[in-house]
């Protein structure tokens, strides 16, 4: 996956972050540079989730009124979660990015606030209302962005799930004959 | 033929009566269908007409609403700069003219950013206000921007009384509460002897080293009563749209430095 372009589509991710807000208040709901991580995590580059995470969460961080640092490790720790997940299970199926997505906006949401409250830093909207909408909001829009961020990196990703496929037809195919 | 030129007097004819009478159905008839065909092909060549004019019609709607929502947008503006020029007026305190151009995109906290900075002369802690009453205070400056916690979120503050400064014992804090999401803050301290309603105006004392006293800050809108021993649990409007906002004003107000004793109150040293 070329750098150039995980930089582009995360810069677009934040631009989108900080200004859609104001076009529509339930916008901001949607997290787009944690769309982006969950999507480079899932293509197992450890590294790079992990860079991209730090990045998009402490940008986020200096332009909101939280901590800063609480987003960048929220989105850090995700990134890396995810990775180890793919690395151990197969994530590649475009139905399973759906729950890993939800659970993505959980996990990185519950860190950030729990981060704050420990430090005497509650946020100032409820919380369970405020999840809610956001795992609503990343969940459906970050169902078509993995899509659209399939198109634009198409290469690697698709041959890696074509693999994966391949290792899957491979692995049954030889069970018979490991059991003879 | 002959017999009727000769007639002098011009009197009708029996043939021309009765012609006229079988004949004028037929006429009107024929007048009526014709005229319909006339139509019809006069609508079909005017058809090509029709359309472009009716694209010309459209394009002059679109613009003019346009224009009419652009004139709203200006009569809005100028609303709120004439609300923001009466407040400078009765405070009495220089204040920079600032423009909201971002909002929280972590929608966790209630903050801000204005296009002004240290370069106008923004401080941090400095009061923003619209002519609807306080927004909230400067946490962070930067050359050109500046971010503003707004009162709704939990760590912002002022010193309110109910009712007017000076003639109300009302005296309590009002902060933001995350349960009432943005439009409502709370009262807190005020002692539950005091007389306070819904629809009564909550003020700025100005004791809490931020906001100069005497700004508004919105309108009671529930009042849970106390009792001698339990302070009023009230809930409050603030004046100011913290939904909408577009134009505030940061007040340069410094607040007045408290003298501090020359020599230690007697009570200061704890004696054993």
């Amino acid at each position: 996956m070329s750098q150039l372009k995980i930089a582009a589509v995360l810069l677009i991710s934040i631009v989108l972050q900080l200004s859609l807000r104001e076009v529509w208040r339930p916008l901001a709901y949607i997290d787009f540079p944690l769309i982006v991580v969950v999507y480079i995590a899932l293509q197992r580059e450890a590294w790079q989730a992990l860079v991209v995470g730090t990045l998009a969460g402490l940008i986020v961080d200096a332009r909101s009124g939280g901590l800063i640092g609480a987003g960048g490790f929220s989105k850090t720790l995700t990134a890396y979660i995810i990775f180890f997940a793919a690395t151990k299970v197969n994530l590649e199926n475009p139905l399973l990015r759906i729950p890993v997505l939800a659970a993505a906006t959980v996990l990185d949401s519950a860190i950030y606030v729990f981060w704050h409250r420990l430090l005497g830093y509650p946020p100032g909207v409820p919380f369970v209302q405020t999840i809610s909408y956001k795992l609503i909001a990343t969940t459906v829009v970050g169902t078509l962005v993995l899509y659209m961020l399939d198109a634009v990196m198409s290469g690697e990703s698709a041959q890696r799930r074509q693999f994966a496929t391949r290792r899957r037809v491979a692995r049954r195919s030889t069970g018979p004959l490991r059991r003879r | 033929m002959a017999v009727d030129a000769r007639d002098a007097n011009g009197e009708q004819k029996i043939l021309r009566v009765w012609t006229q009478t079988f004949a004028s159905p037929l006429q009107t008839a024929s007048s009526k269908a014709s005229g319909a065909t006339v139509g019809f092909f006069e609508q079909i060549w005017n058809f090509r007409s029709t359309a472009a004019e009716n694209e010309q019609l459209k394009e002059r709607l679109s613009k003019a609403e346009a224009e009419v929502h652009a004139a709203r947008q200006a009569e809005a503006e100028n609303e709120r700069l004439k609300a923001l020029l009466n407040l400078n007026e009765q405070i009495d305190i220089k204040s920079v003219p600032a423009r909201v151009i971002a909002r929280d995109p972590s929608v966790w906290f209630n903050t801000i950013t204005i296009n002004r900075g240290t370069t106008s002369g923004i401080t941090q802690n400095m009061p923003v206000v619209t002519g609807g009453g306080i927004v909230g205070r400067v946490i962070t400056v930067s050359p050109w921007a500046s971010q503003v916690m707004l009162i709704t979120d939990e760590k912002a503050g002022a010193g309110a009384v109910v009712g007017q400064l000076g003639q109300s014992g009302a005296l309590g804090s009002v902060r933001g509460r995350a349960d009432l999401g943005v439009g409502i803050i709370e009262m807190r301290y005020v002692s539950g002897l005091e007389t306070v309603e819904a629809g009564d105006n909550v003020m700025t004392t100005g004791q809490d080293g931020i906001y100069p006293p005497g700004l508004n800050i919105g309108k009671v809108v529930d009042v849970k009563k106390g009792s001698a021993t339990q302070a009023h649990q009230i809930l409050i409007q603030p004046g100011a749209q913290l939904d909408h906002l577009e134009d505030v004003a940061v007040l340069l107000y410094r607040p007045p430095q408290r003298s501090t004793p020359q020599q230690p109150l007697q009570n200061a040293e704890r004696t054993r």
